[in-house]
């Protein structure tokens, strides 16, 4: 199945993936996208990898043996975010700062903690699917071998 | 804040004990001591419940609706604090007969995060997403050990759970679809108005997924399986902590939100509670091994909660409470006497099979008592006769499992090492609390009424 074709395609098909990723990661708070479905885009072109180079490669490809620690990074940082509003005193998920303050413009890009919530978000989305799915490949090849 | 820190401890534990090796015992009781934490706090909680009244509070300060609602009340502190007592005491089981499984300690901080997230929300969605937490987590969970024959019971509970879960989502769904709304207290107001067949076939979707999970009759066939193959901890924390989301979701779903459909389908509830008690015992006493006859036990005893949920009011919700949460320690008790050998461990057994039985000193004597009197209050001969059949018979097959392994030279409890002390001291201690409670029953009693109190209320 893995064609010299496929195996060029998917290669360069990564890198626009991670930054449609990204877009839809920042454009989330004007139009539609989200951490999550940014997660799952990116982590899409790394399944693409894997399914065309196998995993030993893919391995060596990408820095994928960094993903459960994404994944756990990412669930800190959401956690961190959703707890720090009640040290605050204000309720669950309060975001800083309020809606109607002066914030800081990265483009159209607005930094307030919304924003790390979804990295959070993307960050544990895309760690834990890649790191599954890499389990599960050298587990296969494992087997195989 | 008060209502923030019982599921803050557990995440925060659960991400930083998922990054260290659980193997190690200083890991397993890091895991220990943050399940105490989150257990004290929960219990600051239940303590303000019980003189204020409902704590509430909306994320991100958004209008009800919006926001998701995070509620305490006296019925869910009271299963918070039930299901994590037990998580603490099977996870300090667990480190003491040593951690095989790297992950162990964070699966079940995991588990931690969802079942007191399900019980402390007041949202249907956000109940969904805890509730996969702990599922998933339980999953893993099923397997550990790693044994083929635990990895095959992981197996079987992971597939016949993920469509009670699909069938529990499909409900969550169609109740958006009907109401416009998830928050509980919205969507007990908006259903009264919607036409009652389209709410019956929802009321019906959501007790089919929690009758699954609780291995109600007929949908209990994948758990004898699960509780007889995996390891005794492993079963306890199943039967006693995780099962608690089957019996809180059948009362707040049905005392709660869909009051009108309970009422509607109590008949065929108490033919369902009555035979899944039938069912349960006879298959119970044609079982030769402890951790089968608990588990079919366990079938069995959850037709006691059925039924005092279908008979309703004050006593009832208080009866299906209390007996919730009786069984819940006696299987806890009855699974990690099970997995122990000499001596007090026959004693701490045999004080969990008079506990099922019903018989006094011990704490299951109460849970029968105010079933009986749900029964009487109904003023039906044949309920009260059927539910006297079923707690005979568990006399009956409880005595014989004890005897079968305890008494018999021979048996599966004369030969082989005794376990460590301190494992056999733990589940004692466990056998203790159930005797208190039974020599002590009203803090219990009165905890389940206030519960009851805020079913029989409805929203506010």
């Amino acid at each position: 199945m893995t064609s010299l074709l496929t195996q060029v395609v998917v290669r360069l098909l990564l890198a626009p993936t991670i930054v449609i990723a990204a877009a839809v990661l920042a454009k989330g708070y004007s139009s539609v996208g989200d951490g999550f479905s940014a997660g799952v885009i990116a982590a899409l072109g790394v399944i693409a990898v894997y399914l065309v180079l196998g995993a030993e490669q893919a391995d060596r490809l990408l820095p994928v043996r960094l993903a459960p620690v994404g994944a756990i990074a990412g669930l800190l940082i959401t956690l961190v975010v959703t707890f720090s509003s009640v040290v605050r005193g204000e309720p669950l998920l309060t975001h800083a700062p309020p809606p109607g303050a002066d914030v800081i413009h990265l483009g159209t890009l607005e930094l307030i903690t919304a924003v790390a919530f979804d990295v959070g978000v993307f960050l544990l989305v895309f760690g834990a699917v890649v790191g599954i799915l890499r389990t599960v490949a050298l587990a296969r090849s494992e087997a195989g071998s | 804040m008060t209502l923030v820190l019982p599921l803050a401890i557990p995440w925060f534990a659960a991400v930083a004990l998922a990054a260290l090796d659980g193997r190690r015992p200083a890991v397993g009781w890091a895991a220990v001591a943050s399940l105490a934490a989150a257990l004290v706090a929960t219990a600051a909680l239940a303590i303000r419940v019980w003189t204020e009244g409902p704590v509430e509070t909306v994320t991100g300060g958004w209008p009800v609706g919006v926001g998701i609602t995070l509620r305490a009340d006296a019925l869910s502190v009271l299963f918070s604090l039930l299901t994590l007592a037990v998580l603490v005491v099977c996870l300090a089981h667990e480190v003491l007969s040593g951690i095989e499984s790297r992950l162990f300690p964070a699966l079940v901080a995991f588990m931690t995060v969802g079942l007191t997230g399900l019980f402390l929300t007041g949202d249907i969605f956000s109940f969904y997403v805890f509730f996969e937490i702990a599922m998933v987590s339980a999953y893993v969970i099923t397997g550990y050990g790693g044994r083929p024959r635990q990895i095959s019971a992981a197996f079987v509970f992971a597939v016949v759970n993920l469509l009670g879960s699909f069938v529990f989502l499909i409900a969550i769904a169609a109740t958006y679809h009907v109401t416009g709304s998830l928050e509980m207290g919205q969507v007990a107001e908006r259903i009264a108005d919607v036409e009652p067949s389209t709410v019956i076939l929802i009321a019906v979707t959501v007790f089919v997924a929690f009758g699954v999970k609780l291995g109600l009759f007929p949908f209990h066939f994948w758990l004898p399986v699960v509780y007889a193959s995996v390891r005794p901890a492993v079963a306890a924390i199943l039967s006693g902590a995780l099962a608690n989301i089957g019996t809180y979701g059948v009362l707040r779903f049905g005392a709660d939100v869909f009051p009108r459909e309970l009422e509607f389908s109590a008949s065929a509830l108490v033919v369902l509670g009555v035979i899944t008690i039938l069912y349960g015992a006879m298959q119970a006493m044609s079982r030769r091994t402890a951790p089968e006859v608990i588990a079919y036990s366990s079938i069995g005893q959850v037709g006691y909660v059925l039924i005092a949920l279908a008979i309703g009011g004050p006593i009832g919700y208080a009866a299906a409470v209390l007996y919730a949460i009786l069984n819940s320690l006696n299987k806890v008790l009855l699974f990690l006497a099970s997995g122990l050998r000499g001596w007090l461990v026959g004693a701490a057994f045999f004080v969990g099979v008079i506990s099922v039985a019903g018989i006094p000193p011990a704490a299951g004597f109460f849970g029968k008592l105010e079933v009986f009197r749900a029964a009487i209050e109904d003023a039906s001969v044949t309920l009260v006769a059927l539910l006297f059949l079923g707690g005979a018979l568990s006399v009956v097959y409880l005595l014989q499992i004890y005897q079968h392994v305890y008494w018999r030279p021979g048996g599966v409890a004369a030969g082989g090492e005794a376990s460590p002390v301190v494992l056999r001291a733990l589940t004692f201690a466990v056998a203790l609390v159930v005797l208190a409670l039974g020599l002590w029953p009203e803090p219990l009693l009165a905890a389940s009424r206030a519960a009851a109190e805020v079913l029989v209320g409805g929203p506010e």
